[in-house]
C-alpha cells in the first residue's frame, strides 16, 4: 500500500525549504546554531587540537589564568588543566543529555500517542501514570536514583529521562488529539490502515515540530540537570563532565572562580543555544509566519 | 513568535543560576577539609571522631593576637563549627561534635600540658601503684554539680564503669575491674594489667564526670534522656540552650571550682553545615574562633587575612593521619609485592607539598609525628615508579593487568585524594576507578564489611596509641565496626608487640615497642600512611589564651578570655 498524501498534511506543516527559510531569518536562531556547532566542534576536535588529558596533574593548584606557568583557563585543586576538562568534559554531558532526550522521546511520544489516538480508558490510565510522574520533585527523583544505583553516565541519563517525560507526552497526546479527527486521518482510516500505521505514518509527522521544538528544549534541561546532579555531588567521578567539574570545584569559588566559571560558561552556551534553536524552530514550523 | 522571549529568558536564568549557585557555593564537602566527618553532618558521632581538617598548614601562629595585661572576665565567645552533635554524654560517646561542648559542660579528672604531662583539674593530686594495678584519685574539696549537688568519687566511679561500658573506645578502660571509693574524695582505679594509657584516657573529652544521682536510674546510657536534656555537667559552663544542628549556648558556673574561672560569661557553638560561614564569620567578626575550617584553600584565604589568627598549633593528642588502606584479603591486594607498589607510586611528599600546599606533613607511619611515640627513624621507601613497576613484575602482573577500586569518604576533601591515587597508579600500569558512596554510612558498610579494595581512610590516634591505634592492628579486631581492624591485616609479631606495649609502664620501653611495630607494618604495607593535617583553627584577634592545648577545642575553655 502506498502512502496517502493528504492536502490537508501539506497545509499543516510548511515545506522543509520554507522552514529552513523561516530558520535563516531569525537570527538569534542562527546565532544560536553557531553556538552549537561550536560546542560540537570544540567537543569532538578539541581534544585533538588541544592534546592535554584532563586528569593529568601539571602544574601546581589552583593556578590562576594568566600567571606564569598556568593553562589558559588555569589549574584546579588537583593541579589538573581547566581548559582541558572543559573541551574533554563536553563529551560526556552532551552525551548524557543526547541519551536522556532518546529516552524522554521514546516514553513520552509513546505513552502520549496511545493516550490521544485511543482516548478513554486508555487516555484515562495513561494520563493518571504521566500524572504521578509530573508531580514527583523531579531533582529530588532523580538524586534518589542516582543515589539508590551508583551514579554513572548511564544512570544519570536514565534518571533525567524519568523525570522529564511527562511534558513531552502531554504535549504529543494533545497532538494526536488535535489531529485524530482531522480529514486526512479518516481518509487513512476508511481505506484500511491499522492504527499502527496511521499512528505512525499519519499523525506522527504532522505532530513532529512541537516535539521537535520540545525536545530542543529538554536537551537543554537534561543538560542543567546532569550539572545540577553533579553540583550535588551525584555525578560520575570516574567520567569527566562539566557538571563534574562545577561539582568538584565548588568549595573553591571563592579562592579560585576559574574552576567553575569555565565549565559554566560552557553549560550556559549550550543551553543557550538549544534554548535559541529551539526558538527558532518553533517559528520557522509556525505556517501563520509563513512568508513573512 | 508567542513564547520566545520567555523560553530565551528561562534558558538565561537556569544557566546563570546554576553558575550563580556554583558561586555561591560551598559545600558540604566536596573541598578540601573535612576528614570523615567534619562536614558529614549525618555520619554517626564515633565517625566524628576522626573529623580532622585534613588540611592544614602553616599558621599565623598562635599568640599572634595576644595581647598585654591582664585577663579580663566577661563576654561572649562566639565559635563557628560544622559538626553536629548527637548528644552531650561524652561517656558513651566519642567524637569532635560531642567533645567540643562536652568538656566546657563537664569537668574530668585531669588535664594535660603541651607534653602530654598530666596536669590536676578535679583530681588535685593521683598515684600510680608501683606494681601498675592501681591509680588513686584525689579530688578536689568543694567541686559541685551545676544542680548543686558535690561532686564525689562515687561520680569519678560511676563515670569510669559508665565509660568502660558504652564507650566506642573500648580499650581506654578495658583494664578496669572496678572503682572503690573509700571517701568521698578517693576514688581508687583498680586494673587487671598495668595500663599506661590510663591517665590521658582521663582527658577532658574522654571521661567527663557525669553525676550519678541523675543517670544511675537503670535506663539504657547511651539513649538516656538527660544526655542532651536538662543536661547536669560538672563543667565551667552549664547548659542553656541545646539545638544541635544551628546552636549550643552555654553560660558561666558561678560554682565552678576553680576560683574566678571560667572568665567568658557565655560560649554561643553557631553550628553550619558550612564551613565557608565560618570563614565569611571570621572575616566580618560575627565569629571570634573556628572549630572547623574546612580545606585548604580556607586556611589559604584566612591566612592572608590581617584580623584573623590561623594557627596549626594545638591538637596534637589527636594525632590525625590521612592514609591510603589495602583490603589485606583481596586477592590482588594480598600479594605484599602489589601493596608496596602501589606505596611506591604513591608519593605522599607530592600530597603534601603539591596538593595541599604544604598545608599537611608526611608521615610514613600510622602514630603521629607529635606523639612521645613516632618512630622518626622508620624505613620507608620514597616514591619511585621504576621499583613499583619491577614489584608488580615479580608479582607477576603484566603491565595494565591489575584493575582496582578506590572508595572514600564522601563529602571530604579525600576525594581529592582518592583522584590523586588514580593518577599515580596509571602510572605503574593499574587501572584504577573511584568507587563512590553515596554517605557516609555506606562508606563505612563497605569498609568495615570488607567489601572494598582501597580506600582512603584518616583516623586518629586520640593520644595514646592503645586508644587510637591498637584498634587498626589487632588481628582480633576485626569486628565489623568502622575504624577496627578493616583491613584484615594479621601479624603474630604486632599483635604481641602491641600487647606488651599496652602494658609497659616503662616510657623509654613502650616507645621501643611502638618503634618496632612501626618497622614491621612499614614493611607489610597493610596500609600507606600518606599525611598528617595538623588541626587547623582561627580565631579573632580579642579572643586571649585560645584553646591550641594537645586536645585543642576538646578542652575546657575557663582560661579563655577576651580582650576589650
Amino acid at each position: 500500500m502506498t502512502d496517502v498524501m493528504m492536502p490537508d498534511q501539506q497545509e499543516l506543516v510548511p515545506a522543509g525549504r520554507d522552514a529552513w527559510r523561516m530558520f535563516l531569518r531569525n537570527r538569534a536562531a542562527v546565532a544560536g546554531l553557531i553556538m552549537f556547532f561550536g560546542i560540537l566542534f570544540m567537543t569532538f576536535f578539541g581534544p585533538m587540537l588541544y592534546d592535554e588529558d584532563p586528569n593529568d596533574i601539571v602544574a601546581r593548584p589552583f593556578l590562576e589564568p594568566g600567571t606564569e606557568g598556568a593553562p589558559a583557563m588555569g589549574t584546579d585543586y588537583l593541579g589538573r588543566d581547566v581548559l582541558a576538562g572543559v573541551i574533554n568534559g563536553g563529551s560526556t554531558t552532551l552525551t548524557v543529555a543526547a541519551i536522556a532526550a532518546v529516552m524522554i522521546v521514546a516514553i513520552g511520544v509513546t505513552i502520549g500517542a496511545l493516550a490521544g489516538f485511543y482516548g478513554g480508558t486508555v487516555d484515562t490510565v495513561l494520563m493518571r501514570f504521566t500524572e504521578f510522574f509530573q508531580v514527583l520533585p523531579a531533582l529530588l527523583f532523580a538524586m534518589v536514583v542516582v543515589t539508590l544505583f551508583e551514579p554513572s553516565a548511564r544512570t544519570i541519563s536514565i534518571a533525567i529521562g524519568l523525570v522529564l517525560w511527562p511534558s513531552l507526552a502531554r504535549l504529543t497526546r494533545a497532538e494526536f488529539l488535535r489531529l485524530r479527527n482531522l480529514e486526512f486521518v479518516k481518509a487513512a482510516r476508511a481505506i484500511g490502515s491499522t492504527d499502527l500505521r496511521i499512528i505512525s505514518r499519519v499523525i506522527f509527522p504532522n505532530a513532529l515540530p512541537p516535539l521537535i521544538v520540545s525536545t530542543t528544549l529538554v536537551m537543554g534541561a537534561a543538560i542543567l540537570f546532569e550539572a545540577g546532579l553533579a553540583f550535588l555531588g551525584l555525578g560520575d567521578p570516574n567520567t569527566l563532565s562539566w557538571g563534574l567539574m562545577i561539582g568538584l570545584n565548588r568549595g573553591n569559588f571563592l579562592n579560585a572562580w576559574w574552576t567553575v566559571t569555565f565549565p559554566g560558561l560552557a553549560i550556559f552556551i549550550t543551553v543557550l543555544s538549544f534554548s535559541l534553536i529551539g526558538d527558532g524552530l518553533q517559528d520557522a514550523f509556525n505556517p501563520k509566519l509563513r512568508g513573512r | 513568535m508567542y513564547g520566545r522571549p520567555i523560553h530565551r529568558l528561562l534558558a538565561m536564568l537556569f544557566a546563570l543560576s546554576l553558575v550563580a549557585a556554583a558561586c555561591g557555593g560551598d559545600d558540604d564537602g566536596d573541598d578540601a577539609e573535612a576528614t570523615e566527618t567534619e562536614d558529614t553532618t549525618e555520619a554517626t558521632e564515633a565517625e566524628s571522631e576522626d573529623t580532622s581538617d585534613t588540611t592544614a598548614a602553616g599558621s599565623d601562629e598562635g599568640d599572634a593576637g595576644a595581647v598585654d595585661g591582664e585577663p579580663v572576665a566577661g563576654g561572649t565567645l562566639l565559635i563557628g563549627s560544622t559538626q553536629v552533635p548527637r548528644h552531650l554524654n561524652g561517656t558513651v560517646q566519642s567524637g569532635y561534635a560531642t567533645a567540643v561542648p562536652g568538656t566546657q559542660l563537664n569537668a574530668s579528672p585531669l588535664l594535660f600540658d603541651e607534653n602530654f604531662e598530666p596536669q590536676p583539674y578535679l583530681a588535685e593530686s593521683w598515684e600510680i601503684a608501683d606494681d601498675g594495678l592501681s591509680v588513686t584519685l584525689n579530688l578536689v574539696e568543694g567541686a559541685v554539680f551545676h544542680d548543686g549537688e558535690p561532686i564525689t568519687s562515687e561520680d569519678v566511679a560511676f563515670s569510669i564503669i559508665t565509660a568502660r561500658d558504652n564507650h566506642p573506645f573500648a580499650t581506654m578502660f578495658a583494664p578496669v575491674t572496678g572503682v572503690d571509693t573509700p571517701d568521698p574524695q578517693t576514688a581508687v582505679i583498680n586494673l587487671s594489667q598495668p595500663h599506661p594509657a590510663i591517665l590521658l584516657a582521663m582527658s577532658p573529652g574522654l571521661l567527663p564526670i557525669i553525676p550519678k544521682h541523675i543517670f544511675d536510674d537503670g535506663q539504657d546510657m547511651k539513649t538516656h534522656p538527660r544526655n542532651s536534656e536538662d543536661f547536669v555537667g560538672s563543667g565551667p559552663f552549664k547548659l542553656v540552650e541545646f539545638n544541635p544542628d544551628s546552636i549550643i549556648r552555654m553560660e558561666r558556673f558561678e560554682d565552678f571550682f576553680i576560683p574566678d574561672r571560667p572568665y567568658l560569661d557565655e560560649i554561643i557553638i553557631e553550628i553550619t553545615p558550612d564551613p565557608t560561614n565560618i570563614v565569611l564569620g571570621l572575616e566580618n567578626g560575627t565569629t571570634d574562633l573556628s572549630a572547623s575550617l574546612g580545606g585548604s584553600a580556607n586556611i589559604l584565604r584566612l591566612q592572608d587575612n590581617p584580623d584573623v589568627v590561623t594557627t596549626a598549633d594545638g591538637h596534637e593528642a589527636i594525632g590525625p593521619i590521612q592514609w591510603l588502606e589495602f583490603n589485606v584479603a583481596d586477592p590482588v591486594l594480598s600479594s605484599k609485592e602489589v601493596r608496596q607498589a602501589i606505596a611506591d607510586a604513591v608519593d605522599r611528599d607530592f600530597l603534601a607539598d603539591t596538593i595541599d600546599q604544604g598545608t599537611t606533613f608526611p608521615t610514613p607511619t600510622g602514630i603521629a609525628p607529635a606523639s612521645p611515640f613516632h618512630n622518626h627513624d622508620v624505613e620507608t621507601d620514597e616514591a619511585d615508579l621504576d621499583k613499583a613497576k619491577q614489584l608488580l613484575a615479580d608479582a607477576g602482573f603484566a603491565d595494565g593487568e591489575i584493575e582496582l577500586t578506590i572508595d572514600y569518604i564522601p563529602g571530604t576533601a579525600q576525594s581529592a585524594y582518592a583522584e590523586y591515587v588514580v593518577q599515580a597508579l596509571e602510572d605503574i600500569g593499574i587501572n584504577t576507578e573511584l568507587s563512590v558512596s553515596p554517605d557516609f554510612p555506606t562508606w563505612a558498610e563497605r569498609v568495615s564489611g570488607g567489601n572494598y579494595q582501597m580506600t582512603i581512610n584518616n583516623v586518629w590516634n586520640w593520644g595514646d596509641p592503645v586508644i587510637g591505634v591498637h584498634r587498626t592492628y589487632l588481628s582480633d579486631n576485626r569486628v565489623g565496626v568502622i575504624w577496627t581492624n578493616n583491613t584484615g591485616y594479621e601479624n603474630a609479631d604486632v599483635d604481641q608487640i602491641l600487647a606488651e606495649a599496652g602494658q609497659e609502664i616503662d616510657a623509654d620501653a613502650r616507645t621501643k615497642l611502638y618503634a618496632d611495630f612501626q618497622d614491621i607494618v612499614a614493611e607489610d604495607v597493610p596500609i600507606h600512611f600518606l599525611t598528617t593535617p595538623p588541626f587547623w583553627q582561627a580565631y579573632g584577634p580579642k579572643v586571649q589564651n585560645p584553646p591550641i592545648g594537645i586536645w585543642g577545642h576538646m578542652a575546657p575553655m575557663h582560661e579563655v578570655w577576651l580582650a576589650q
